[in-house]
C-alpha cells in the first residue's frame, strides 16, 4: 500500500487552456479565433477556484450566483466548444478569465524570477466575469477582486471578461498594485497616468505575444502563407497591426478598455505631448507611453525579420519574430519594476529602469538592439532617460558601504535585517532621519535571460513618509503652493528599491528622496490645483473612478467649488 | 423708447416649494404687469405632499398674474425644475393650472429642442453631435429609471443611506413626460436658447434687455474643452449603450444556467457577495451623479438687465456649463454689477464657481444701500453629505453668501398661508 509519502506520477507543472485569443470580434476562417495558453497546473476546485484566483461568479445587479462547472476541471473542457457554446455559456466565461489571469501572472511571475503578492492580505484574488450590468471593469483592493461588466452591444450582449486585453489590463492593475502599492498615491500626472498605460502595455504585449493573433493580422483575409516584404515597413505595419487589431475589437469595448491601441497608432510622435495641459488626464497621458512602447514594438519586430528573406516572406515566421519581440519587450516591461523607485514614479524613471532590466540579463544588445529603439521611441515622445549615464542605465550607488554588522542569507528574505543595513547606511543612502522609514519587502529573484543565463538578486524597498504642516515646508526648501493654508497637514513620500546581488552587495539605490525639493514643490502644486486636499478627496477604489472619468469626461474643476 | 416701454419696478416671488425651484417676475409698466415664471418643481416638500404644495403654488401663481402668464422659462429638465408642469386627467394638477395661463412664450435650452430628438420625423438641420447629445439625454433619464427599478427591486442590496441617495438622484432624473409635453404644448411660441442666441423674451418684455449666457453649444463648449474631441461622444456613447443594458439587467443573462438560492450560498463566497453588493450601490450612485451633473449643465442661465438694475438667474448650471460664459473677456464688466442673484443649484458647492462670485462687486461685508441680494431656494437634508462636503445647501457657500450679501432662503419661511418670499425691486 502506498504510504502518504510516496511520490506519485510526475505531474506536469502547466497545463493548457481554450480562451478566446482577443474577443469574440476577432475571427479566424469565420469563426472566433481562440488560443490554447500555459497556465500553471493545480487541482482546481469548482469555480474555477485554485491556488491564486477563485471565480465567483455573482452578478450583483440581478442578485444570481451562477452554479460553476464541476466536471473535466483538469482538462481543458472547452477546447471543442464551438463559438455559440463560448458566448453563451457563464462556464466558459469564467474559465476565460480564470485563465487569462493566471496566464497573466505567471508571467509576471516567469518575468521577475519569484512568486508575486497580491497588495491585499490573502493569496486569492476573486474574479466576478459577470459583475454587473455596466460598461466598466476593474480592479479593486479593497474588495480583493477583479469585476467585469456586461452590457449590450449591437449585436447582443458584450461581455468584458471575454476580452483579453481588458482582463489583462485589470489582472496588472492588481499586480503592479502589490509589486508598488504606492503608486496608487495622488502623486504627479505621470504617475497617475503610469498604473494605465503600463496595464494597457503589458496586456497589449500580451496579446501580440500569441502568434495566431498576429498571423491573422498579418493575412488580412488572404490564403497566401507568403507575405510580400513591402506589408512590413513601420506605416503599414501600424496600419495592419495596431489599427487592424483596433478595428477588429470593436469599438463598443471601448467604453471598457478605451482606445490606447488605436490612439498609440494615431498618436504622432512629439516630444511636446507631455507639456500639453490635455495630456495631464491620467488616461491620455498613459497614452503617450503606450504609443512609444507599441513604436518600439514595431520597430524591434521589423528589425528581427530582417533575416527572414528580401521578397516573398514566410507569414508564420514573421508572426513567430513578431510575438518574441513582444514578449521580450513585456518581460523588460515587467522587470523594470523592480528598478523603478518605489514612489512617485515619473515615466523617465520607468525608461532607465527598462534600461537597467535588459542590460542586467542581457549585456550585449546588438542582435535587435532592443535598448537603442527603446530609447529613440521615447525620446521621440519627449522621454528620456531619469539617469544621465550613456545608455541610460542607473548607476551603481557611490561610496563605500558598511555591510559589517548584517547577515548576507538573512538579508535576502528579511525585512528587519534589511532595515538594519538600511539604518546603518542611512547617511550614506542619504535618508531623511525624521522620517518614518520602513522596509516594505524584501524578494530573492533567479531572473532568466533568453539564452538561459541565470541572474540572481535580492530586491528590496524602502519607504519614507514625513508628515508636516504647510508652513513647516519651508525647512526642506520645498514651496508650499501660494493659497494653500499654513496649516494644511502635508504628508512627503520617498524611498527607494535596493537591488543586491548574488553575494548581497548593494547593485543599484533607485530612490526618489523625501527631502528632495524641486519635485516635491512640483508634487505639492500639482496635489494643490487637482484638489486632493479637499474633503472627500479619496483613494477608495480609485481604478474604477478613474475608469468612470474616461468615459464621463467630467473634469476635475475643484477650485472653483466651495 | 417711450417711457411707458420701460418697466418701473420688479416684483419677485420665490415660492417654497421645498427642494426645488419656483419663482415669479412680474415687471410693472405703466398700465400693466408682465409676468414670467421661471422653474416650478420639487423633489421634497416639508408637507409630506409635492404635488399639493406645487398646486398651492400654481394657484397663486395663477390669481397673482390674472389668468394670463407671458412667459414660462423651463431652465432644465430635472424634476425639482418642471415636475410642477405635470399635467393630470383630471386636468386640475399644478401643470394644468399653468397651462390655462396660456404663456405666450417658453423659453428652455437648446438641448430640449424636438429637432434635436432623437425621434424627429423631419431633417432638422440640426448637427449630429447636438442629436447624439439631446438622444444621450434621453437615455440617460432612461439609465436613471432603470437605476430606479434596480434600487427597487432589490433595496435589501443597499445600505439605508445609499438606498436614499439613488432614490433622490433617480428620480430627479427620470424623464418627466407629462411636464415636458406640457412644455411643448401650452404656448405655440418656443425658443431653445444657448449662449449668445436671443433669449425670445424681447416681445414680452419691452425695455428690458435678457443676455443669455448658458448653456453653450457642443461647438461652444469644445472650443475650451481640454480633452481631445473624439472624447466628447464617448460619454453620450457610453449612457446610449447603458440605456439598453440596465434596463435589461433583470433579464435573465444565460438562459437555462444553474444558480444558487439567496440562502444556499456556499460559504466561501458570502463575504465577497456582500462587497459586491456594496459596490454595485456605489456605481449605482456614481451613473446617477453623472446623470444629474449632465442635466444640470444643460441649464438656462439668464441675465436680465432692466433700468438700472441686473438680475441673474442661472438654474441648476454647475461650472462646466458656467465656464464657457466665464471664459469670455467681456463677462467681468457685464456681471459686476449683478444686484440680485438667485443662487444656482440650490446652494451646491459647485454651482457657484468662485471665480463668477468674485466678479460680483455689490458684494459688501457690511450693509450697504446698494448690497447684493440673493436668493436661495433650497431645502437641507435632502441631497449630498456634509461629511463629504457635499451637502446642499453647502454651508461655506452659505456663510460667503450670508456675510457679503443679503441673503434670503426659502427655508426660513414659516407661513403656511404666504409660502413665499417678496421682493420689490425699483429699477
Amino acid at each position: 500500500m502506498p504510504s502518504g509519502n510516496q511520490a506519485g506520477p510526475p505531474r506536469p507543472p502547466t497545463r493548457k487552456l481554450t480562451i478566446i485569443a482577443q474577443d469574440p470580434g476577432v475571427l479566424s476562417g469565420g469563426r472566433i479565433l481562440r488560443a490554447r495558453v500555459t497556465v500553471p497546473a493545480e487541482e482546481l476546485d469548482p469555480g474555477p477556484r485554485g491556488y491564486r484566483v477563485q471565480v465567483i461568479d455573482y452578478d450583483a445587479s440581478t442578485g444570481r450566483l451562477y452554479r460553476p462547472l464541476r466536471r473535466g476541471l483538469n482538462g481543458d473542457p472547452f477546447q471543442e466548444a464551438d463559438d455559440e457554446q463560448l458566448l453563451s455559456s457563464p462556464h466558459f466565461h469564467a474559465f476565460n478569465t480564470y485563465a487569462i489571469v493566471m496566464r497573466t501572472l505567471a508571467r509576471f511571475e516567469h518575468a521577475l524570477g519569484r512568486r508575486v503578492s497580491w497588495s491585499f492580505s490573502g493569496h486569492q484574488i476573486q474574479v466576478a466575469p459577470h459583475a454587473f450590468a455596466d460598461a466598466n471593469a476593474f480592479y479593486s483592493e479593497r474588495d480583493r477582486a477583479l469585476m467585469f461588466g456586461y452590457f449590450p452591444g449591437r449585436q447582443g450582449t458584450v461581455f468584458s471578461c471575454l476580452s483579453h486585453d481588458v482582463v489583462a489590463h485589470e489582472t496588472t492593475h492588481a499586480l503592479l498594485d502589490g509589486l508598488r502599492t504606492r503608486y496608487k498615491d495622488a502623486s504627479s500626472p505621470d504617475q497617475a497616468a503610469f498604473h494605465e498605460g503600463f496595464a494597457d502595455i503589458v496586456a497589449l504585449l500580451s496579446v501580440f505575444s500569441l502568434p495566431g493573433v498576429v498571423t491573422e493580422l498579418l493575412a488580412r483575409g488572404r490564403r497566401s502563407r507568403r507575405i510580400p516584404r513591402s506589408d512590413l515597413d513601420p506605416k503599414r505595419l501600424r496600419r495592419s497591426i495596431l489599427f487592424g487589431l483596433a478595428e477588429q475589437m470593436g469599438d463598443e469595448l471601448s467604453l471598457v478598455r478605451g482606445s490606447a491601441l488605436r490612439r498609440s497608432a494615431e498618436l504622432e510622435p512629439s516630444p511636446a505631448h507631455l507639456a500639453d495641459p490635455q495630456f495631464l488626464e491620467p488616461h491620455l497621458r498613459g497614452e503617450i507611453l503606450v504609443a512609444a512602447m507599441m513604436n518600439a514594438f514595431l520597430a524591434v519586430w521589423l528589425r528581427r525579420t530582417e533575416p527572414i528573406g528580401d521578397a516573398l516572406l514566410d507569414r508564420e515566421r514573421v508572426a513567430e519574430e513578431g510575438a518574441n519581440a513582444a514578449e521580450h519587450l513585456l518581460t523588460m516591461s515587467i522587470r523594470a519594476i523592480d528598478y523603478a523607485p518605489p514612489t512617485d514614479l515619473e515615466f523617465s524613471d520607468f525608461l532607465s529602469a527598462l534600461l537597467t532590466a535588459d542590460t542586467q540579463i542581457q549585456p550585449d544588445d546588438s542582435r535587435y538592439g532592443y535598448r537603442n529603439v527603446l530609447l529613440k521611441t521615447f525620446a521621440d515622445y519627449g522621454i528620456h532617460p531619469a539617469s544621465k549615464v550613456e545608455g541610460g542605465a542607473w548607476e551603481p550607488p557611490e561610496g563605500r558601504l558598511n555591510y559589517g554588522r548584517t547577515h548576507f542569507e538573512q538579508m535576502q528574505r528579511d525585512p528587519d535585517e534589511v532595515f538594519r543595513f538600511v539604518w546603518e547606511n542611512r547617511k550614506r543612502l542619504r535618508l531623511y532621519e525624521d522620517a518614518y522609514s520602513r522596509v516594505l519587502s524584501v524578494r530573492p529573484c533567479t531572473r532568466v535571460s533568453p539564452d538561459g543565463f541565470l541572474l540572481r538578486e535580492t530586491v528590496a524597498e524602502y519607504v519614507q513618509i514625513l508628515k508636516l504642516s504647510a508652513s513647516e515646508l519651508k525647512r526642506l526648501k520645498v514651496r508650499k503652493p501660494a493659497d494653500m493654508p499654513a496649516s494644511t497637514q502635508v504628508t512627503l513620500y520617498g524611498g527607494g528599491s535596493l537591488v543586491f546581488d548574488q553575494y548581497g552587495r548593494l547593485k543599484f539605490h533607485v530612490r526618489n528622496r523625501v527631502d528632495q525639493s524641486e519635485k516635491q514643490s512640483a508634487r505639492l502644486s500639482y496635489l494643490w490645483e487637482q484638489g486632493q486636499f479637499a474633503v472627500g478627496a479619496s483613494r477608495v477604489r480609485r481604478i474604477s473612478r478613474l475608469h468612470r472619468q474616461r468615459t464621463t469626461q467630467l473634469p476635475a474643476l475643484l477650485p472653483e467649488e466651495y | 423708447m417711450p417711457a411707458d416701454a420701460q418697466p418701473q419696478s420688479l416684483a419677485i416671488r420665490a415660492y417654497k416649494v421645498g427642494f426645488g425651484d419656483c419663482t415669479l417676475l412680474t415687471f410693472r409698466y405703466t398700465g400693466k404687469n408682465r409676468h414670467v415664471l421661471i422653474d416650478c418643481g420639487s423633489t421634497g416638500s416639508d408637507d409630506g405632499s409635492i404635488s399639493r404644495t406645487l398646486k398651492r403654488v400654481a394657484e397663486d401663481i395663477s390669481e397673482r398674474c390674472g389668468g394670463k402668464l407671458h412667459a414660462v422659462v423651463a431652465t432644465h429638465r430635472h424634476k425639482d425644475h418642471i415636475g410642477g408642469f405635470t399635467t393630470s386627467r383630471s386636468k386640475n394638477s399644478s401643470g394644468d393650472l399653468i397651462a390655462n395661463l396660456k404663456p405666450d412664450v417658453v423659453i428652455q435650452p437648446w438641448t430640449e429642442d424636438p429637432k434635436a430628438q432623437p425621434d424627429a420625423v423631419r431633417p432638422t438641420g440640426v448637427s449630429s453631435g447636438a442629436r447624439a447629445f439631446t438622444a444621450a439625454l434621453a437615455s440617460m433619464q432612461s439609465l436613471a429609471a432603470a437605476a430606479l427599478k434596480e434600487t427597487q427591486r432589490r433595496p435589501s442590496a443597499f445600505g439605508r443611506n445609499m438606498l436614499k441617495q439613488l432614490r433622490f438622484l433617480g428620480e430627479d432624473n427620470i424623464a418627466n413626460r407629462s411636464a415636458v409635453v406640457n412644455l411643448m404644448k401650452m404656448s405655440r411660441r418656443r425658443f431653445y436658447v444657448h449662449f449668445g442666441s436671443v433669449s425670445g423674451l424681447e416681445d414680452v418684455l419691452p425695455g428690458v434687455q435678457v443676455r443669455v449666457l448658458g448653456p453653450p453649444t457642443l461647438e461652444q463648449s469644445g472650443e475650451i474643452r481640454k480633452h481631445r474631441s473624439e472624447d466628447e461622444q464617448e460619454y453620450w456613447h457610453l449612457q446610449a449603450l447603458a440605456h439598453g443594458h440596465a434596463g435589461k439587467a433583470a433579464d435573465i443573462l444565460f438562459p437555462g444556467a444553474k444558480t444558487y438560492a439567496e440562502r444556499s450560498l456556499p460559504p466561501h463566497t458570502r463575504w465577497f457577495v456582500e462587497r459586491m453588493k456594496s459596490v454595485r450601490g456605489d456605481q449605482l450612485l456614481e451613473i446617477v451623479r453623472a446623470l444629474d451633473t449632465a442635466m444640470n449643465n444643460t441649464s438656462v442661465i439668464l441675465l436680465f438687465e432692466a433700468g438700472s438694475k441686473k438680475l441673474l438667474f442661472s438654474g441648476d448650471a454647475q461650472i462646466e456649463n458656467w465656464s464657457y460664459a466665464l471664459n469670455r473677456p467681456e463677462m467681468a464688466e457685464l456681471l459686476a454689477g449683478v444686484d440680485v442673484y438667485k443662487v444656482g443649484h440650490h446652494g451646491s458647492l459647485n454651482a457657484t464657481p468662485k471665480s463668477l462670485w468674485k466678479l460680483f462687486e455689490k458684494r459688501s461685508r457690511s450693509a450697504a444701500q446698494d448690497r447684493l441680494i440673493t436668493i436661495l431656494s433650497t431645502m437641507a437634508g435632502k441631497h449630498g453629505d456634509a461629511r463629504r462636503g457635499t451637502e446642499v445647501p453647502r454651508k461655506k457657500l452659505v456663510d460667503a453668501l450670508r456675510s457679503e450679501s443679503n441673503m434670503f432662503s426659502t427655508q426660513t419661511i414659516t407661513s403656511r398661508t404666504k409660502p413665499w418670499l417678496d421682493f420689490e425691486i425699483e429699477l
